[in-house]
């Protein structure tokens, strides 16, 4: 660290002036700030704003929501713009305006240099810092999911009797969907991609590590507003949220508007800075065909997040107007159309899933080389597979809407987009394959994970093929079969291989070894509770079962039961999962600066890695791939013809 | 090939090329390697377990009530016809997943493994024939999916199968009224009778036109095949004709609120004679 520092004294880089302590105004800051000031302009807003919308609302009868909406929406919008006020978000912008630029002391301050543990409470800059806040909110948000879904389970298993009030239960539904959905963008991207991303192509941060900041703490402001439906009436319409159904729900509905809003900001935010410094900031050497595999897929992801996420954003914008300013986007009585939300609402929708798979799919390609001492199969093949999803999965969103009625002759082409993308996704299925073949693993948790997610994949992938085919949606579509399939895809390939990704880089993010022995137990029993579950729920499915219902006829009922039977055990491998990371996080053992032999640069740093990764930035003279031995069936190698050249 | 080799290997060398497997038989030696043959062999024992759930699906979507409509049999069959032919690929996939664990020898312990695997970077033919074999497949899923979608649009506007005799009957024309959280049909040919459960004659083209109140729902009629969304605003069609008599589901598909899951009626497929009798105790005019 003290060389970093020398690095850049040593350039003749005249410094601006130093206004006050390093930090500044930021020294002031926390999260503490964040929340007071948050609450105190969401109350301010709600008292001024009672006074002037709820009158409004009511001069109408049309209106008679509407000041209310416009009331709650306020006040959300308010809470955001209060907590980022008051966790410093603002500072930057203020500064500039005042002409004072940073100092690099400042900048180290914001980077949370000499700030102990606080420093994750704080705006701070440091990628690391930034990885570690993302992870700990994935873990939260999908712990918050996963207690929704085990009531969910809870329901649908008691079939004698309804345990939850059919209001709640609609609302638990479209609560776990959009809360899983939203842990599941950010659980591969966020902790590896800001965490890992930057020290595994030799930078010292990201492009624009405020702007990191930016996106965690936006994401973070997201939550409540969110989180509060459950009290404010709920989200009873499915994560979907198909209008008008969603005009006609309670205030609840708002926070879900205000949510998504302020969320594709963050991802946005998020996308363009690993966007931006993985094409700009990779070592000295590190070319294209040397880059790891998980950079490009976190491009791909990152690249479908920055193109359709704000298509949700839209669709929410203009639903949030419905509700607050009573216009008719999706209100056909008076002109508006159901199909222009559908349409919106599926162009991120579709890609959405490939945003949750592609990270974590290259996050096992790049593991599974270490634990296997091979290089990676086909390197060009799994870029093309990548760059394949990638464009054929911004022309599929109809097959989302092959029943809506919305031009049925669209079933032809889509159906043959949708299942084109079977081809390059079969790319990336070869890759792991070819990988794997005649190589011999090293049967740690992480590789393990890389064959739960083969399984889950193919699983998932072949009932996928089913779906996208009209002729067979027509039964399938708006029945359990189709959730059981995404949540093989979501859950089985997306959350499975966040949980290998997670078991691997553990070391170098928290500095000490995973217990194991824990961790496994805990991943195989939520593996093969996962499958009793989701199974049942395909039978459930191809008998005829509707989905998002809370009570259905005897016919489903030993899928069901044996549905929930499988969720608890889900629930409970999790939790000895989430046990073996929460001890092994504080007392595990310390862990070598790179235990598992790998190549990659971020095992090559000393854990825990420095405030700025490298003492010298590192310079790339091969690929990352670089192991394994001569193959003896292989074409035979220069060094063999050559070699009795010379004993002659 | 022939740039591994530099040109500095002499290639008058008698031994030198018979070192090398011809390229007629690289197949055969390639087939004769312990691993190959046991990963072929584990891959058709997974196909002899796979398709059998070829009719174990089928058999699921049975389970309350065989097929009522061609448009019906055109879905299982596609069900099936899919599930056979992803069963090759799904088979060498869990073949090489289970011989990748217990086929090469493992690693286990504390430290990285100091033994390296073969540094296989690419196999150009091994990739060539997987993209060939995917796209073929894919391909054969997407023509036969075009050529059944325009199947069972021919059948959802009343044509028949080819080896039957064409409706003798006109067609009936139903309008589907969702609603929070009830179905209405009402037959307009018949002097708008109005009712709450489905009742049709058998071996009639139905012609449903789709509309909702208040929200999005979805018509579900399970043993027809039949679905499509009841949209607000806008007029939805469809059509089937049942060839089965019999009482059947009719499920709402789409989440439509609070008692979406009680949204459920039934469709009494009956003869000619019985519909007709329903009509007149209904109020209605007779069928012409």
């Amino acid at each position: 660290m003290s060389a970093t520092a020398v690095v850049h004294e040593t350039r003749d880089v005249p410094q601006p002036r130093q206004h006050g302590k390093p930090g500044g105004f930021l020294r002031h800051t926390s999260i503490v700030t964040g929340l007071v000031s948050g609450i105190v302009l969401a109350v301010v807003t709600y008292a001024i704003g009672s006074h002037f919308f709820v009158p409004w609302g009511t001069q109408n009868a049309d209106f008679t929501q509407v000041g209310l909406n416009a009331l709650i929406a306020a006040t959300y919008f308010a809470w955001v713009i209060g907590f980022m006020a008051g966790i410093g978000a603002l500072a930057g912008p203020i500064r500039w305006a005042l002409g004072h630029d940073l100092t690099h002391d400042d900048a180290e301050y914001m980077a949370g240099k000499g700030q102990g543990k606080w420093r994750y409470w704080k705006y701070t800059t440091d990628h690391k810092v930034v990885g570690i806040q993302y992870l700990v909110m994935s873990m939260v948000l999908l712990g918050f999911g996963g207690f929704l879904a085990m009531l969910i389970r809870t329901e649908l298993g008691a079939t004698w009797t309804e345990v939850f009030d059919p209001n709640f239960y609609n609302s638990i539904i479209g609560t776990h969907g959009i809360v899983m959905i939203i842990a599941l963008i950010i659980v591969v991207t966020g902790p590896f991609g800001n965490f890992i991303l930057p020290i595994m192509i030799g930078a010292r941060d990201m492009a624009f590590p405020r702007l990191n900041a930016l996106s965690f703490w936006l994401l973070f402001a997201a939550v409540p507003p969110l989180a509060s439906n459950l009290l404010l009436g709920g989200i009873r319409d499915g994560w979907t949220v198909y209008q008008p159904l969603g005009t006609q729900a309670p205030i609840g509905m708002v926070g879900y508007q205000v949510t998504i809003i302020i969320f594709a900001f963050s991802t946005g935010v998020a996308s363009v800075n690993l966007i931006t410094t993985s094409v700009t900031m990779r070592a000295r050497g590190m070319t294209w065909n040397r880059v790891p595999v998980f950079v490009i897929g976190v491009i791909a992801s990152s690249i479908m997040g920055l193109v359709w996420f704000p298509m949700f954003q839209y669709s929410q914008i203009l639903a949030l107007s419905d509700k607050v300013i009573n216009t008719s986007f999706y209100n056909p009585v008076h002109g508006g159309s159901v199909w222009l939300y559908e349409n919106l609402f599926w162009l991120l929708g579709h890609p959405e899933v490939y945003v949750v798979i592609i990270p974590g799919t290259a996050a096992l390609m790049e593991l599974m080389v270490v634990f296997l001492r091979k290089p990676l199969f086909s390197y060009k093949v799994a870029v093309a597979g990548f760059a394949g999803v990638v464009a054929i999965s911004s022309i599929v969103w109809v097959h989302h809407m092959y029943m809506t009625g919305w031009a049925p002759s669209s079933g032809y082409p889509f159906m043959l987009s949708t299942e084109l993308i079977s081809i390059p996704f079969g790319f990336l299925v070869l890759v792991m394959l070819g990988t794997l073949w005649r190589g011999k693993p090293w049967t740690r948790l992480p590789m393990m994970c890389v064959y739960a997610v083969i399984w889950d994949k193919v699983v998932g992938g072949i009932t996928g093929v089913y779906l996208s085919d009209v002729p067979v949606d027509q039964y399938m579509h708006g029945s359990m079969f189709v959730v059981a399939h995404f949540h093989y895809m979501l859950m089985g390939a997306g959350l499975f291989a966040a949980i290998g990704a997670t078991a691997y880089w553990f070391p170098k993010m928290t500095g000490r070894m995973l217990n194991e022995r824990v961790a496994s137990t805990g991943f195989w029993t939520a593996f093969f509770g996962f499958q009793l579950t989701f199974m049942s729920m395909f039978v459930a499915g191809l008998q005829g079962m509707p989905r998002r219902v809370l009570q259905f006829d005897n016919a489903f009922n030993i899928s069901n039961w044996l549905s929930t039977i499988g969720a608890y055990i889900i629930g409970i491998g999790m939790l000895i999962f989430l046990y073996a990371i929460i001890t092994s996080w504080r007392h595990g053992t310390i862990a070598s600066s790179n235990p598992w032999g790998g190549k990659t640069l971020e095992w090559q740093t000393e854990t825990p890695v420095p405030l700025e990764n490298f003492p010298v930035l590192p310079v790339v003279t091969g690929d990352p791939y670089d192991y394994g031995v001569p193959d003896p069936y292989g074409p035979i190698p220069v060094e063999d013809t050559r070699e009795p050249a010379v004993t002659r | 090939m022939s740039i591994d080799n530099p040109p500095t290997v002499e290639v008058d060398e008698p031994e030198e090329p018979t070192n090398r497997p011809r390229p007629d038989h690289e197949l055969r030696a390639w087939l004769s390697r312990g691993y190959v043959r046991k990963i072929l062999a584990l891959t058709i024992v997974f196909v002899l377990v796979i398709v059998p759930i070829a009719w174990l699906v089928i058999h699921f979507m049975n389970l309350s009530g065989a097929p009522a409509s061609a448009i019906m049999v055109e879905i299982e069959r596609t069900m099936f016809v899919f599930t056979l032919v992803s069963s090759p690929l799904m088979a060498i996939t869990l073949a090489i997943l289970v011989y990748s664990l217990v086929g090469w020898g493992r690693v286990s312990g504390d430290e990285p493994p100091m033994q390296e695997s073969p540094a296989i970077r690419t196999n150009g033919r091994a990739v060539v024939i997987w993209i060939a074999a995917t796209s073929i497949l894919a391909g054969f899923l997407v023509v036969w999916g075009l050529i059944e979608l325009a199947t069972i649009t021919a059948y959802a506007n009343g044509s028949t199968p080819p080896n039957q005799q064409p409706h003798a009957a006109r067609a009936i024309d139903i309008n589907v009224t969702g609603q929070q959280w009830l179905w209405t049909f009402q037959y307009p040919d018949q002097g708008n009778i109005q009712a709450s459960t489905l009742v049709v004659p058998v071996n009639v083209p139905l012609y449903f036109n789709v509309t909702s109140k208040d929200v999005v729902h979805d018509f579900w009629v399970v043993e027809l095949g039949v679905k499509i969304d009841a949209n607000p605003g806008a007029i939805t069609n469809t059509g089937v004709t049942p060839d089965k008599l019999g009482t059947f589901n009719i499920r709402c598909a789409e989440l439509c609120g609070l008692h979406h899951a009680y949204m459920e009626t039934q469709i009494k497929v009956v003869t000619q004679d019985q519909f007709d009798a329903w009509v007149r105790d209904m109020g209605g005019k007779r069928t012409v």
